[in-house]
Protein backbone atom coordinates (compact mmCIF):
# COMPACT_ATOMS: atom_id res chain seq x y z
CA UNK A 1 0.00 0.00 0.00
CA UNK A 2 1.56 3.14 -1.25
CA UNK A 3 0.45 6.53 0.32
CA UNK A 4 0.46 9.09 -2.53
CA UNK A 5 1.28 12.11 -0.13
CA UNK A 6 4.62 10.28 1.49
CA UNK A 7 5.03 9.45 -2.57
CA UNK A 8 4.96 13.07 -3.75
CA UNK A 9 7.02 14.08 -0.46
CA UNK A 10 9.49 11.51 -1.01
CA UNK A 11 9.92 13.20 -4.72
CA UNK A 12 10.50 16.38 -2.93
CA UNK A 13 13.31 14.99 -0.91
CA UNK A 14 14.93 13.91 -4.06
CA UNK A 15 14.57 17.20 -6.04
CA UNK A 16 15.81 19.11 -3.09
CA UNK A 17 18.82 16.53 -2.75
CA UNK A 18 19.48 17.24 -6.49
CA UNK A 19 19.24 20.74 -6.28
CA UNK A 20 22.17 20.76 -3.97
CA UNK A 21 24.24 18.52 -5.61
CA UNK A 22 23.71 20.51 -8.57
CA UNK A 23 24.58 23.37 -7.34
CA UNK A 24 27.52 21.78 -5.63
CA UNK A 25 28.90 21.01 -8.96
CA UNK A 26 28.45 24.11 -10.73
CA UNK A 27 30.49 26.24 -8.29
CA UNK A 28 32.61 23.87 -8.86
CA UNK A 29 32.89 24.47 -12.46
CA UNK A 30 32.65 28.04 -11.71
CA UNK A 31 36.00 28.04 -9.47
CA UNK A 32 38.12 25.31 -11.60
CA UNK A 33 41.15 27.23 -11.55
CA UNK A 34 41.48 26.70 -15.40
CA UNK A 35 40.06 27.67 -18.56
CA UNK A 36 37.38 24.65 -20.04
CA UNK A 37 35.10 25.34 -23.07
CA UNK A 38 33.39 23.02 -24.90
CA UNK A 39 32.72 23.91 -28.63
CA UNK A 40 30.98 22.60 -31.65
CA UNK A 41 33.43 21.18 -34.54
CA UNK A 42 33.48 25.11 -35.85
CA UNK A 43 34.63 26.04 -32.59
CA UNK A 44 30.78 27.63 -31.76
CA UNK A 45 30.93 27.91 -27.95
CA UNK A 46 28.57 25.81 -26.23
CA UNK A 47 29.84 25.52 -22.48
CA UNK A 48 32.48 27.45 -21.39
CA UNK A 49 33.75 28.17 -17.41
CA UNK A 50 34.60 31.80 -15.34
CA UNK A 51 38.38 31.66 -16.04
CA UNK A 52 37.86 30.80 -19.88
CA UNK A 53 35.86 34.16 -20.06
CA UNK A 54 38.17 35.96 -17.62
CA UNK A 55 41.01 34.71 -20.83
CA UNK A 56 39.32 35.59 -23.63
CA UNK A 57 37.67 38.50 -22.54
CA UNK A 58 40.31 40.84 -23.55
CA UNK A 59 40.84 38.76 -26.72
CA UNK A 60 37.28 39.37 -28.12
CA UNK A 61 37.74 42.11 -30.27
CA UNK A 62 33.18 42.80 -30.59
CA UNK A 63 32.51 42.19 -26.46
CA UNK A 64 31.06 38.96 -27.69
CA UNK A 65 32.33 35.17 -26.70
CA UNK A 66 30.88 33.22 -29.58
CA UNK A 67 33.16 31.24 -30.99
CA UNK A 68 36.19 30.02 -29.52
CA UNK A 69 38.27 30.06 -32.85
CA UNK A 70 36.82 33.56 -33.58
CA UNK A 71 37.70 34.88 -30.29
CA UNK A 72 42.06 33.45 -30.39
CA UNK A 73 41.95 34.58 -33.92
CA UNK A 74 44.24 37.57 -33.38
CA UNK A 75 46.60 35.39 -31.63
CA UNK A 76 46.15 31.99 -32.73
CA UNK A 77 45.06 32.25 -36.92
CA UNK A 78 46.13 28.83 -37.61
CA UNK A 79 43.83 26.96 -35.18
CA UNK A 80 40.52 26.38 -37.66
CA UNK A 81 43.16 24.95 -39.89
CA UNK A 82 44.93 22.74 -37.22
CA UNK A 83 40.88 21.22 -36.56
CA UNK A 84 40.37 20.66 -40.43
CA UNK A 85 43.35 19.30 -41.11
CA UNK A 86 42.82 16.32 -38.11
CA UNK A 87 41.31 14.25 -39.63
CA UNK A 88 41.02 11.36 -37.16
CA UNK A 89 37.33 10.45 -35.40
CA UNK A 90 38.58 11.95 -32.15
CA UNK A 91 41.61 12.88 -30.35
CA UNK A 92 44.01 15.62 -29.10
CA UNK A 93 44.25 18.28 -31.77
CA UNK A 94 46.66 19.84 -29.75
CA UNK A 95 48.51 20.04 -26.41
CA UNK A 96 49.77 22.57 -24.38
CA UNK A 97 50.17 24.95 -27.67
CA UNK A 98 51.82 28.21 -26.13
CA UNK A 99 50.08 31.44 -27.16
CA UNK A 100 51.35 34.33 -27.20
CA UNK A 101 49.63 37.34 -26.31
CA UNK A 102 52.01 40.44 -26.96
CA UNK A 103 50.60 40.91 -30.36
CA UNK A 104 50.09 44.78 -30.96
CA UNK A 105 46.02 44.39 -31.09
CA UNK A 106 45.80 43.06 -27.16
CA UNK A 107 45.02 45.56 -24.69
CA UNK A 108 43.78 47.83 -26.97
CA UNK A 109 42.49 49.45 -23.67
CA UNK A 110 45.24 51.71 -22.52
CA UNK A 111 48.72 52.21 -23.72
CA UNK A 112 50.50 50.43 -20.39
CA UNK A 113 50.14 46.94 -20.72
CA UNK A 114 47.84 45.93 -18.29
CA UNK A 115 49.04 44.62 -14.95
CA UNK A 116 46.15 41.54 -14.88
CA UNK A 117 46.71 40.25 -18.46
CA UNK A 118 48.59 37.38 -19.34
CA UNK A 119 51.24 36.81 -22.09
CA UNK A 120 51.04 33.26 -22.62
CA UNK A 121 48.40 31.65 -22.77
CA UNK A 122 48.47 27.25 -22.90
CA UNK A 123 45.75 25.44 -25.40
CA UNK A 124 45.01 21.95 -24.98
CA UNK A 125 42.09 21.04 -28.10
CA UNK A 126 40.72 17.48 -27.68
CA UNK A 127 38.35 16.30 -30.69
CA UNK A 128 35.74 14.47 -28.92
CA UNK A 129 33.60 13.48 -32.30
CA UNK A 130 32.96 15.08 -35.16
CA UNK A 131 30.51 17.53 -33.75
CA UNK A 132 32.61 18.54 -30.59
CA UNK A 133 35.90 19.75 -29.21
CA UNK A 134 37.00 20.25 -25.23
CA UNK A 135 39.70 22.73 -25.14
CA UNK A 136 41.68 23.44 -21.64
CA UNK A 137 42.92 27.01 -21.57
CA UNK A 138 45.47 28.08 -18.82
CA UNK A 139 47.61 30.98 -18.20
CA UNK A 140 51.05 30.18 -18.21
CA UNK A 141 52.79 33.33 -18.28
CA UNK A 142 54.61 32.55 -15.21
CA UNK A 143 55.92 28.95 -16.45
CA UNK A 144 57.37 30.27 -19.11
CA UNK A 145 59.33 33.43 -17.67
CA UNK A 146 60.53 30.75 -15.06
CA UNK A 147 61.15 28.54 -18.00
CA UNK A 148 63.35 30.86 -20.08
CA UNK A 149 64.67 31.94 -16.51
CA UNK A 150 66.26 28.53 -16.24
CA UNK A 151 67.30 28.40 -19.60
CA UNK A 152 69.41 31.56 -19.59
CA UNK A 153 70.89 29.98 -16.61
CA UNK A 154 71.49 27.26 -18.66
CA UNK A 155 73.20 29.23 -21.49
CA UNK A 156 75.42 31.36 -18.76
CA UNK A 157 77.13 27.58 -17.35
CA UNK A 158 77.30 26.90 -21.14
CA UNK A 159 79.52 29.48 -21.39
CA UNK A 160 81.17 29.30 -18.63
CA UNK A 161 81.71 25.50 -19.06
CA UNK A 162 82.55 25.77 -22.80
CA UNK A 163 85.24 28.33 -22.64
CA UNK A 164 86.44 26.71 -19.43
CA UNK A 165 88.82 23.71 -19.85
CA UNK A 166 89.83 22.38 -16.61
CA UNK A 167 86.69 21.56 -14.69
CA UNK A 168 84.96 18.35 -14.77
CA UNK A 169 81.22 17.95 -13.64
CA UNK A 170 80.73 14.74 -12.43
CA UNK A 171 77.16 13.70 -11.14
CA UNK A 172 77.75 10.97 -8.40
CA UNK A 173 74.70 8.22 -6.95
CA UNK A 174 74.31 8.10 -3.42
CA UNK A 175 77.26 5.64 -2.97
CA UNK A 176 79.38 7.83 -4.88
CA UNK A 177 79.73 6.09 -7.80
CA UNK A 178 80.03 8.00 -11.23
CA UNK A 179 76.00 8.33 -12.74
CA UNK A 180 77.38 9.36 -16.20
CA UNK A 181 80.11 10.34 -18.50
CA UNK A 182 80.31 13.74 -20.09
CA UNK A 183 82.67 15.50 -21.96
CA UNK A 184 84.90 17.48 -19.22
CA UNK A 185 85.29 14.45 -17.56
CA UNK A 186 87.17 13.25 -20.74
CA UNK A 187 88.72 16.36 -21.01
CA UNK A 188 90.37 16.80 -16.87
CA UNK A 189 90.53 13.35 -16.26
CA UNK A 190 91.25 11.46 -19.71
CA UNK A 191 88.91 8.75 -18.24
CA UNK A 192 85.91 7.39 -21.29
CA UNK A 193 82.25 5.90 -20.33
CA UNK A 194 83.74 2.97 -19.07
CA UNK A 195 84.21 5.42 -15.48
CA UNK A 196 80.65 4.86 -15.20
CA UNK A 197 79.82 3.40 -12.08
CA UNK A 198 83.58 3.89 -10.38
CA UNK A 199 83.25 5.03 -6.88
CA UNK A 200 85.02 8.52 -7.22
CA UNK A 201 88.35 7.19 -5.77
CA UNK A 202 88.81 6.09 -9.16
CA UNK A 203 90.20 9.81 -9.90
CA UNK A 204 91.99 9.43 -6.55
CA UNK A 205 95.99 8.43 -6.50
CA UNK A 206 96.42 4.52 -4.92
CA UNK A 207 96.52 4.61 -1.31
CA UNK A 208 95.14 7.93 -1.40
CA UNK A 209 91.76 7.74 0.25
CA UNK A 210 89.76 5.01 1.76
CA UNK A 211 86.39 3.34 1.31
CA UNK A 212 85.29 5.02 4.44
CA UNK A 213 86.84 8.63 3.43
CA UNK A 214 84.85 8.36 0.25
CA UNK A 215 81.88 7.95 2.40
CA UNK A 216 82.84 10.61 5.23
CA UNK A 217 83.04 13.17 2.46
CA UNK A 218 79.51 12.70 1.35
CA UNK A 219 78.44 12.99 4.55
CA UNK A 220 80.17 15.86 5.34
CA UNK A 221 78.59 16.96 2.13
CA UNK A 222 75.38 16.57 3.52
CA UNK A 223 75.59 17.74 6.73
CA UNK A 224 77.53 21.43 5.37
CA UNK A 225 76.27 21.75 2.68
CA UNK A 226 79.68 20.80 0.79
CA UNK A 227 83.04 19.27 1.14
CA UNK A 228 85.98 20.44 -0.64
CA UNK A 229 89.16 18.44 -1.06
CA UNK A 230 92.42 19.60 -2.42
CA UNK A 231 95.17 17.54 -3.41
CA UNK A 232 96.67 15.16 -6.13
CA UNK A 233 94.22 13.59 -8.55
CA UNK A 234 94.86 10.89 -11.35
CA UNK A 235 94.09 10.47 -15.11
CA UNK A 236 93.49 7.69 -17.10
CA UNK A 237 96.95 7.32 -18.23
CA UNK A 238 98.24 7.26 -14.67
CA UNK A 239 99.80 10.44 -14.79
CA UNK A 240 98.66 12.57 -11.71
CA UNK A 241 97.27 16.41 -11.56
CA UNK A 242 96.66 19.14 -8.60
CA UNK A 243 92.72 19.31 -8.16
CA UNK A 244 90.33 21.11 -6.00
CA UNK A 245 87.43 18.97 -5.62
CA UNK A 246 84.35 20.05 -4.12
CA UNK A 247 81.26 17.73 -3.68
CA UNK A 248 77.32 18.74 -3.49
CA UNK A 249 74.38 17.36 -2.72
CA UNK A 250 71.86 17.70 -5.26
CA UNK A 251 69.05 19.60 -4.27
CA UNK A 252 65.74 17.83 -4.06
CA UNK A 253 67.01 14.75 -4.93
CA UNK A 254 65.19 13.06 -2.21
CA UNK A 255 62.01 13.47 -4.43
CA UNK A 256 62.92 10.41 -6.29
CA UNK A 257 64.09 8.46 -3.56
CA UNK A 258 62.77 5.26 -5.63
CA UNK A 259 65.77 5.57 -8.65
CA UNK A 260 69.12 4.67 -6.67
CA UNK A 261 70.98 5.36 -9.76
CA UNK A 262 69.77 9.12 -10.02
CA UNK A 263 72.72 12.12 -9.60
CA UNK A 264 72.66 12.89 -5.69
CA UNK A 265 76.43 14.55 -5.44
CA UNK A 266 77.45 16.96 -7.58
CA UNK A 267 81.70 17.04 -7.88
CA UNK A 268 83.11 19.76 -9.62
CA UNK A 269 87.16 18.53 -10.00
CA UNK A 270 89.35 21.83 -11.16
CA UNK A 271 92.57 21.40 -12.38
CA UNK A 272 94.32 23.91 -10.57
CA UNK A 273 98.29 22.46 -11.03
CA UNK A 274 99.56 25.83 -12.42
CA UNK A 275 98.50 27.23 -9.03
CA UNK A 276 99.80 24.72 -7.03
CA UNK A 277 103.26 25.90 -6.40
CA UNK A 278 101.60 28.69 -4.64
CA UNK A 279 99.15 26.48 -2.96
CA UNK A 280 101.73 24.36 -1.79
CA UNK A 281 104.25 27.16 -0.44
CA UNK A 282 101.00 28.22 1.57
CA UNK A 283 100.36 25.18 2.70
CA UNK A 284 103.41 23.96 4.09
CA UNK A 285 104.12 27.40 5.58
CA UNK A 286 100.97 26.66 7.61
CA UNK A 287 101.29 22.55 8.18
CA UNK A 288 104.56 21.16 7.20
CA UNK A 289 107.95 20.52 9.44
CA UNK A 290 110.73 23.22 7.97
CA UNK A 291 112.96 20.60 8.31
CA UNK A 292 111.40 17.20 6.90
CA UNK A 293 108.32 18.23 4.99
CA UNK A 294 106.41 15.91 6.41
CA UNK A 295 103.37 17.16 8.59
CA UNK A 296 104.14 19.30 11.85
CA UNK A 297 102.08 19.03 15.21
CA UNK A 298 99.66 21.36 14.26
CA UNK A 299 98.69 19.56 11.02
CA UNK A 300 99.05 16.17 12.83
CA UNK A 301 96.64 16.93 15.58
CA UNK A 302 94.17 18.72 12.97
CA UNK A 303 94.00 15.89 10.68
CA UNK A 304 93.72 13.54 13.82
CA UNK A 305 90.68 15.35 15.29
CA UNK A 306 88.80 15.12 11.68
CA UNK A 307 89.63 10.97 11.68
CA UNK A 308 88.39 11.13 15.45
CA UNK A 309 85.06 12.63 14.71
CA UNK A 310 84.43 10.24 11.39
CA UNK A 311 84.99 7.62 13.44
CA UNK A 312 82.26 8.60 15.91
CA UNK A 313 80.33 8.56 13.20
CA UNK A 314 81.01 5.64 11.41
CA UNK A 315 83.48 3.09 13.62
CA UNK A 316 86.29 1.79 11.54
CA UNK A 317 89.79 0.77 12.76
CA UNK A 318 92.57 3.50 13.26
CA UNK A 319 96.15 2.80 13.88
CA UNK A 320 98.95 5.26 15.12
CA UNK A 321 102.86 4.56 15.09
CA UNK A 322 104.78 6.60 16.79
CA UNK A 323 108.87 6.62 15.88
CA UNK A 324 111.92 7.30 17.50
CA UNK A 325 115.65 7.81 16.15
CA UNK A 326 117.19 5.71 18.21
CA UNK A 327 120.54 6.96 19.51
CA UNK A 328 119.99 10.44 18.49
CA UNK A 329 121.67 12.26 20.73
CA UNK A 330 124.71 10.33 20.32
CA UNK A 331 124.06 10.75 16.30
CA UNK A 332 123.98 15.01 17.41
CA UNK A 333 126.86 14.58 19.62
CA UNK A 334 129.37 13.03 17.08
CA UNK A 335 128.12 14.81 13.71
CA UNK A 336 127.21 18.12 14.97
CA UNK A 337 123.31 19.25 14.30
CA UNK A 338 123.56 19.41 11.03
CA UNK A 339 124.36 16.04 10.74
CA UNK A 340 121.40 15.55 13.22
CA UNK A 341 118.77 17.55 10.31
CA UNK A 342 120.37 15.13 7.57
CA UNK A 343 119.32 12.04 9.47
CA UNK A 344 115.93 13.39 10.36
CA UNK A 345 115.27 14.58 6.73
CA UNK A 346 116.52 11.04 5.27
CA UNK A 347 114.03 9.49 8.02
CA UNK A 348 111.07 11.96 6.35
CA UNK A 349 111.84 10.94 2.72
CA UNK A 350 111.51 7.11 4.17
CA UNK A 351 108.56 7.78 6.42
CA UNK A 352 107.07 9.49 3.27
CA UNK A 353 107.78 6.29 0.49
CA UNK A 354 106.64 3.66 3.31
CA UNK A 355 103.35 4.83 4.09
CA UNK A 356 100.32 5.46 2.17
CA UNK A 357 99.27 8.85 0.74
CA UNK A 358 95.98 8.59 3.14
CA UNK A 359 98.53 8.24 6.47
CA UNK A 360 99.48 11.39 8.05
CA UNK A 361 102.91 11.55 8.32
CA UNK A 362 104.12 14.14 11.74
CA UNK A 363 106.85 15.17 13.06
CA UNK A 364 106.04 15.80 16.74
CA UNK A 365 108.89 15.90 18.71
CA UNK A 366 112.77 16.17 17.82
CA UNK A 367 113.57 13.11 16.96
CA UNK A 368 110.13 12.12 17.24
CA UNK A 369 107.43 11.10 14.16
CA UNK A 370 103.94 10.00 14.45
CA UNK A 371 102.13 8.36 12.09
CA UNK A 372 97.97 8.22 11.56
CA UNK A 373 96.61 5.47 9.58
CA UNK A 374 92.77 5.51 8.84
CA UNK A 375 91.39 1.94 8.64
CA UNK A 376 93.92 0.21 9.52
CA UNK A 377 94.10 -2.66 12.53
CA UNK A 378 97.45 -3.28 14.65
CA UNK A 379 98.59 -5.93 12.97
CA UNK A 380 98.45 -3.91 9.44
CA UNK A 381 100.36 -1.12 10.84
CA UNK A 382 103.06 -3.11 12.89
CA UNK A 383 103.54 -4.69 9.54
CA UNK A 384 104.53 -1.73 7.40
CA UNK A 385 106.50 -0.27 10.84
CA UNK A 386 108.49 -3.49 10.26
CA UNK A 387 108.99 -2.41 6.84
CA UNK A 388 110.32 1.13 7.98
CA UNK A 389 112.67 -0.48 10.32
CA UNK A 390 114.04 -2.84 7.85
CA UNK A 391 114.31 0.07 5.51
CA UNK A 392 116.14 2.69 7.69
CA UNK A 393 118.59 -0.10 8.92
CA UNK A 394 119.74 -0.87 5.44
CA UNK A 395 120.17 2.95 3.95
CA UNK A 396 123.13 5.63 5.29
CA UNK A 397 123.01 8.84 5.09
CA UNK A 398 125.69 10.85 3.21
CA UNK A 399 126.83 13.99 5.15
CA UNK A 400 129.81 15.74 4.93
CA UNK A 401 132.15 13.28 3.40
CA UNK A 402 130.66 10.62 6.49
CA UNK A 403 128.18 7.74 6.00
CA UNK A 404 125.88 8.06 9.16
CA UNK A 405 124.02 4.65 9.68
CA UNK A 406 121.10 4.62 12.24
CA UNK A 407 118.27 2.87 13.14
CA UNK A 408 114.47 3.37 14.36
CA UNK A 409 112.22 2.02 17.13
CA UNK A 410 108.30 1.95 16.94
CA UNK A 411 105.54 1.71 19.04
CA UNK A 412 102.06 0.78 17.49
CA UNK A 413 98.67 1.04 19.05
CA UNK A 414 95.01 0.49 16.96
CA UNK A 415 91.76 0.95 18.05
CA UNK A 416 89.02 -1.10 16.60
CA UNK A 417 86.81 1.77 16.13
CA UNK A 418 83.49 3.19 18.56
CA UNK A 419 85.79 4.09 21.59
CA UNK A 420 88.60 5.67 19.68
CA UNK A 421 90.45 8.35 22.13
CA UNK A 422 93.58 9.61 20.37
CA UNK A 423 95.27 10.58 24.20
CA UNK A 424 94.61 7.15 24.87
CA UNK A 425 95.97 5.85 21.17
CA UNK A 426 99.28 8.40 21.81
CA UNK A 427 99.48 6.66 25.38
CA UNK A 428 99.41 3.32 24.36
CA UNK A 429 101.55 3.99 21.18
CA UNK A 430 104.18 5.93 23.63
CA UNK A 431 103.85 2.97 26.06
CA UNK A 432 104.85 0.58 22.70
CA UNK A 433 107.53 2.72 22.23
CA UNK A 434 109.05 2.75 25.41
CA UNK A 435 109.18 -1.44 25.07
CA UNK A 436 110.83 -1.14 22.08
CA UNK A 437 113.43 0.94 23.19
CA UNK A 438 113.61 -0.87 26.67
CA UNK A 439 114.21 -4.10 24.71
CA UNK A 440 116.95 -3.56 23.08
CA UNK A 441 116.09 -0.67 20.04
CA UNK A 442 115.73 -1.25 15.96
CA UNK A 443 112.77 -3.29 16.70
CA UNK A 444 108.67 -2.83 16.61
CA UNK A 445 106.41 -2.81 19.64
CA UNK A 446 102.68 -3.39 19.48
CA UNK A 447 100.86 -2.39 22.31
CA UNK A 448 98.89 -4.89 25.00
CA UNK A 449 97.36 -4.44 27.76
CA UNK A 450 100.65 -5.52 30.03
CA UNK A 451 102.23 -2.58 29.18
CA UNK A 452 99.73 -0.37 30.56
CA UNK A 453 100.28 -2.44 33.68
CA UNK A 454 104.30 -2.09 33.82
CA UNK A 455 103.59 1.93 32.92
CA UNK A 456 101.13 2.30 36.07
CA UNK A 457 104.24 0.21 38.49
CA UNK A 458 107.03 2.44 36.90
CA UNK A 459 106.29 5.70 34.94
CA UNK A 460 108.44 6.26 32.21
CA UNK A 461 110.81 8.92 32.16
CA UNK A 462 111.38 9.60 28.41
CA UNK A 463 114.27 12.11 28.14
CA UNK A 464 118.04 11.30 26.41
CA UNK A 465 118.77 9.61 29.37
CA UNK A 466 117.26 6.33 28.23
CA UNK A 467 118.99 6.70 25.08
CA UNK A 468 122.40 7.02 26.68
CA UNK A 469 124.24 4.40 26.43
CA UNK B 1 5.14 52.31 -7.02
CA UNK B 2 8.35 51.38 -4.12
CA UNK B 3 11.91 52.27 -4.44
CA UNK B 4 13.21 49.32 -5.51
CA UNK B 5 11.46 48.95 -8.65
CA UNK B 6 11.79 52.63 -9.78
CA UNK B 7 15.18 51.45 -9.94
CA UNK B 8 16.50 50.37 -13.29
CA UNK B 9 20.24 49.37 -14.67
CA UNK B 10 20.56 52.92 -16.22
CA UNK B 11 19.21 55.07 -13.15
CA UNK B 12 22.23 57.91 -12.75
CA UNK B 13 23.86 58.08 -9.10
CA UNK B 14 22.67 54.44 -8.50
CA UNK B 15 25.70 53.91 -5.94
CA UNK B 16 24.04 56.04 -2.88
CA UNK B 17 20.59 54.92 -3.68
CA UNK B 18 22.09 50.83 -3.31
CA UNK B 19 23.17 51.17 -0.55
CA UNK B 20 19.73 52.41 0.73
CA UNK B 21 17.93 49.04 -0.85
CA UNK B 22 17.53 46.40 2.54
CA UNK B 23 18.01 43.02 1.59
CA UNK B 24 13.96 42.34 0.28
CA UNK B 25 13.87 44.73 -1.38
CA UNK B 26 17.28 44.36 -3.38
CA UNK B 27 15.84 41.29 -4.37
CA UNK B 28 12.94 42.75 -6.67
CA UNK B 29 15.17 44.64 -8.50
CA UNK B 30 15.13 43.26 -12.44
CA UNK B 31 19.51 43.46 -12.75
CA UNK B 32 21.98 41.30 -10.87
CA UNK B 33 23.66 42.69 -7.69
CA UNK B 34 26.85 42.18 -6.10
CA UNK B 35 28.03 44.32 -3.98
CA UNK B 36 31.65 43.57 -2.26
CA UNK B 37 33.07 45.40 0.73
CA UNK B 38 36.95 46.50 1.19
CA UNK B 39 38.11 43.06 0.91
CA UNK B 40 36.71 42.55 -1.98
CA UNK B 41 34.59 39.51 -0.11
CA UNK B 42 31.12 39.88 -1.34
CA UNK B 43 28.44 41.26 0.75
CA UNK B 44 25.12 41.95 -1.00
CA UNK B 45 23.61 39.23 -3.70
CA UNK B 46 20.52 39.38 -4.81
CA UNK B 47 18.01 37.02 -6.29
CA UNK B 48 18.18 37.71 -9.39
CA UNK B 49 22.11 37.30 -9.98
CA UNK B 50 21.39 34.46 -7.59
CA UNK B 51 18.70 32.62 -10.15
CA UNK B 52 20.70 33.50 -13.33
CA UNK B 53 24.00 32.20 -11.58
CA UNK B 54 22.44 29.17 -9.77
CA UNK B 55 24.35 29.62 -7.27
CA UNK B 56 22.15 30.25 -3.43
CA UNK B 57 23.36 33.35 -1.56
CA UNK B 58 25.08 31.37 1.48
CA UNK B 59 27.77 30.13 -1.16
CA UNK B 60 28.76 33.53 -2.02
CA UNK B 61 28.24 36.26 0.77
CA UNK B 62 31.85 36.24 2.64
CA UNK B 63 33.53 34.72 -0.29
CA UNK B 64 36.19 37.09 -2.51
CA UNK B 65 35.02 37.91 -5.20
CA UNK B 66 36.94 38.07 -7.97
CA UNK B 67 38.64 34.68 -7.10
CA UNK B 68 36.12 32.55 -5.52
CA UNK B 69 32.52 33.82 -6.99
CA UNK B 70 33.64 35.48 -10.12
CA UNK B 71 36.84 34.51 -11.85
CA UNK B 72 35.42 35.60 -14.67
CA UNK B 73 35.77 39.04 -14.10
CA UNK B 74 39.30 39.09 -12.69
CA UNK B 75 40.95 40.77 -15.67
CA UNK B 76 42.09 44.04 -16.64
CA UNK B 77 38.24 44.94 -17.95
CA UNK B 78 36.88 44.51 -15.11
CA UNK B 79 38.78 43.52 -11.86
CA UNK B 80 41.86 46.19 -12.65
CA UNK B 81 39.09 49.27 -13.01
CA UNK B 82 37.74 48.48 -9.21
CA UNK B 83 42.07 48.65 -8.57
CA UNK B 84 42.36 51.44 -10.30
CA UNK B 85 39.64 53.96 -9.18
CA UNK B 86 40.93 52.46 -5.86
CA UNK B 87 44.01 53.41 -6.18
CA UNK B 88 43.34 56.95 -7.56
CA UNK B 89 41.15 57.50 -4.77
CA UNK B 90 38.65 58.51 -7.77
CA UNK B 91 34.87 57.56 -8.67
CA UNK B 92 33.82 54.60 -10.68
CA UNK B 93 31.13 54.35 -12.86
CA UNK B 94 31.25 52.69 -16.26
CA UNK B 95 29.31 50.23 -18.17
CA UNK B 96 30.72 48.06 -20.36
CA UNK B 97 29.50 44.80 -22.98
CA UNK B 98 30.86 41.18 -21.55
CA UNK B 99 30.01 37.85 -21.10
CA UNK B 100 29.67 35.90 -18.39
CA UNK B 101 29.71 32.05 -18.05
CA UNK B 102 25.88 31.65 -16.07
CA UNK B 103 25.78 27.92 -16.19
CA UNK B 104 28.54 27.43 -17.67
CA UNK B 105 26.77 29.02 -21.15
CA UNK B 106 28.51 31.68 -22.49
CA UNK B 107 25.92 35.04 -21.81
CA UNK B 108 25.87 38.32 -23.02
CA UNK B 109 25.34 41.01 -20.53
CA UNK B 110 25.73 44.24 -20.12
CA UNK B 111 28.07 44.89 -16.44
CA UNK B 112 28.15 48.52 -14.64
CA UNK B 113 30.81 48.84 -12.44
CA UNK B 114 30.16 51.11 -9.60
CA UNK B 115 32.76 52.96 -6.73
CA UNK B 116 33.41 55.70 -4.84
CA UNK B 117 35.89 57.12 -2.87
CA UNK B 118 35.09 55.94 0.76
CA UNK B 119 31.93 54.04 0.06
CA UNK B 120 32.16 50.74 1.99
CA UNK B 121 30.12 48.24 -0.66
CA UNK B 122 31.25 48.60 -4.48
CA UNK B 123 29.06 47.24 -6.62
CA UNK B 124 28.93 45.06 -10.02
CA UNK B 125 25.12 45.40 -11.76
CA UNK B 126 24.38 42.79 -14.41
CA UNK B 127 22.06 42.87 -17.15
CA UNK B 128 21.47 40.56 -19.86
CA UNK B 129 21.81 41.83 -23.56
CA UNK B 130 19.42 40.64 -26.24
Amino acid sequence: MTDPLNLQAFGEEANARLAVEHEALMQFLYLAPVGLVQTGIDGEILMINPISAQLLMPLARDGNLVNLFEALEGVAPELRHLCAQFTRPNGMVCDGLQIHLNHPGYASGGALRPRRSPQVLSLSLLKLDDARLMAVLSDVSEQVRRERQLRQNDAWLNALLTSITDYALVGLDRQGRVCEWNETIGRVTGHGEAVVGSSYAVFYPPDAITAEQVHDRLREADQNGWNLDEGARLRADGSQFWASAMISPVPDRDLEPADPDAPAYCMVLRDISDKRDAIETRRKSAFCDHLTGVANRRAFFEAAELELQRNRRTPRPTALILIDADHFKRINDHHGHPGGDAVLRQLGLVLTATFRQVDVVARVGGEEFAVLLPSSTLDGAAAVAERLRQVVQTQVVAFEGEQIAFTVSAGVAASDGGDLDLDMLMKRADQALYAAKSGGRNRIECWTPTLSEQAERSPQPRDEAQDAP
Amino acid sequence: MNTATALSFTTPALLDQLAQLNAELLDQLDFGVIGFDAETNVCRYNRTESEAAGLTPPRVLGQPLFTNVAPCLNNFMVAQRFEDAEDGNTALDETIDYVLTLRMRPIKVKLRMLAEPGSAVRYVLVQRRL
